[in-house]
């Protein structure tokens, strides 16, 4: 019998060997079939129901599995090609694995709405998961305010925004405001408070911390276009009386226009471009501001 | 009475003997590693997926334990020979089929009780609190032990009359088999071949359904289990299992063993 201190170094030696080629081999080979694996996915799990099937009783596993799929995917894809292809198959599997899974419904719906290149800007997938969510979900009155939101924010279409909040609104254990907010929208269409008090809304709503940082993150931005408005305006006060452009923020706070240099709500000073536009720093982390985003 | 208990005692003794509670470990290590790695890589499943995989796994090891372990019951002791020499005391062949199938529910019993402890540990550990819904996950554990009890009696069952692999390929195919059990008399339905749909309906009465006894997916959002439920799936588990045993013992009796 060979002892183990005779064996054990030779086989470590062994598998150094030929493990650090059998890695690098390994690593080629993937590089080559990245593009052929997003296709085979699509090919051999685009059916919920039959993913269903064969999961042989264990759907809610499964369903955990994929939704853990769904959310690597969005990310991996957000900071890297950006293509989100197999974004909604994925959360429809999901959802058909386990249909109470309401968390994959409204975080997917998030997901699906935002614009490219955030998200793949598809508001039409995002209803189709939603309208799948009602009706496995009756009960959850929810759905109708995220289905709403869709209309009223992707897609601008007040009318059936107006239609979804007031649909949400006639179920038992929803919120009154659901019909307030359906006869507001009726009648004004988009406006920023609206649309304030729709995020803080979810805000208020969700005790999911990514939830809540998307939300928080509207927010912000909502504010940043106000800020943009308000300075934009002041801007234009100090051309009428003074008769020229300013040419930084640091000419109207040495002119006692502003007390200090104008910031962010993270603290990143706005910048001022061709004495008009107001531009969000490159380094501020908000990016759902309309008025002060940067091309 | 007291044979059947004796070698059922001895059955269990053998398994933990053979290291079976070693799955175990794997077993908190798995959970533990779910717990803390899905709270990192996901949103908002910690705890579903903790349940789902949680409930999974107690019922694969479980499975793993009824089917390698069924198989030899009798096998093994034929194999040794020591069968004759338990048989040639005032031991009837019914009570030795009897007791291994106590014996190894005995064993599956304690090692799935010691698995639903690390699980609640664990969940405990994600939700540092429990409520009402997490009481339906004992119902859900209930119905993965006679579900194991199934599984035990059909592989007791080929053990009597066939070899060990061929056994855990029978009991494994039964368990598939009876798993897709509805999905089979829907294909039955849908395919308009004259027979095929009443064929699937025996088919489906006839196997074991093991997906009666799943119930991991609504248990985990919290839904409660009727109480019907839990009484007609015993009575299911008793019946049936109660019919394959007196299968494997009738089986047994008529066994030339010269």
């Amino acid at each position: 019998m060979i002892s183990a201190q005779r064996w054990l170094p030779l086989v470590l030696v062994v598998v150094l060997v030929a493990g650090y080629p059998l890695v690098r081999i390994q690593q080629r080979v993937d590089a080559r079939l990245q593009n052929f694996r997003v296709e085979e996915q699509m090919l051999y799990l685009s059916s919920g129901e039959w993913v269903k099937r064969l999961a042989l009783g264990y759907d809610g596993l499964l369903a955990c599995l994929y939704w853990t799929r769904a959310v690597q995917h969005y990310g991996r894809e957000r900071l890297g090609p950006k293509r989100y292809q197999l974004l909604y198959n994925l959360l429809d599997i999901t959802t058909s694995l386990d249909p109470q899974l309401l968390l994959a419904y409204r975080y997917g719906a998030i997901f699906l709405t935002e614009l490219p290149p955030s998200g793949p800007g598809r508001p039409d997938l995002a209803i189709k998961l939603l309208q799948k969510g009602i009706e496995n979900n009756p009960d959850y009155w929810r759905f109708w305010y995220d289905l709403g939101f869709v209309y009223y924010r992707s897609l601008e279409d007040y009318q059936l925004a107006s239609e979804a909040f007031l649909e949400g609104s006639q179920h038992p254990n929803a919120n009154a405001w659901m019909k307030v907010m359906a006869a507001k929208i009726a009648a004004e269409g988009g406006d920023r408070q609206t649309a304030r008090f729709l995020w803080q809304e979810l805000y208020n709503s969700t005790d999911d911390p990514a939830l809540r940082q998307n939300a928080f993150n509207h927010l912000r931005g909502l504010q940043v276009d106000d800020e943009v408005e308000y300075l934009q305006a002041l801007l234009q006060r100090y051309r009428q009386q003074t008769g020229r452009r300013a040419e930084s923020f640091q000419e109207l706070v040495a002119a006692g226009w502003l007390r200090e240099w104008p910031t962010d709500p993270t603290g990143h000073p706005y910048f001022l471009v061709a004495g008009e536009q107001i531009l969000l720093h490159e380094e501020s982390p908000i990016d759902t501001s309309e008025k002060g985003r940067r091309e | 009475m007291h044979r059947v208990a004796a070698i059922a005692l001895n059955t269990f003794r053998e398994a933990v003997r053979d290291r079976v509670l070693y799955n175990l470990i794997v077993f908190a290590l798995l959970l533990i590693a779910t717990a803390i790695l899905f709270g990192e890589i996901s949103i908002g499943v910690q705890k579903l997926i903790l349940v789902n995989l949680g409930l999974a796994a107690i019922t694969f090891f479980g499975l793993a334990i009824a089917i390698f372990i069924g198989i030899g019951l009798v096998y093994k002791e034929m194999d040794k020979r020591t069968l004759y020499a338990l048989l040639a005391k005032p031991v009837r062949r019914s009570e030795f089929i009897l007791g291994k199938f106590c014996g190894l529910g005995l064993t599956l019993l304690v090692n799935t009780g010691l698995m639903a402890v690390g699980f609640f540990l664990a969940l405990f550990y994600v939700k540092r609190s429990f409520d009402a819904g997490d009481s339906y996950l004992l119902v859900a554990i209930y119905f993965i032990f006679l579900q194991l009890l199934l599984a035990t009696a059909l592989a007791l069952l080929f053990s009597t009359f066939s070899s060990p692999a061929l056994s855990a390929g029978f009991t494994l195919g039964l368990f598939l088999v009876g798993s897709f059990s509805s999905d089979l008399r829907e294909l039955g339905q849908a395919v308009e071949l004259p027979g095929l749909a009443a064929v699937m309906e025996v088919v489906y009465y006839l196997v074991p359904n093991f997906r009666n006894f799943n119930v991991a997916t609504s248990v985990a959002h919290g839904v409660a289990v009727p109480f019907e439920l839990v009484l007609y799936n015993t009575a299911y588990a008793v019946l049936y299992g109660g019919l394959v045993v007196a299968l494997s013992v009738l089986i047994f009796h008529n066994r030339n063993l010269k």
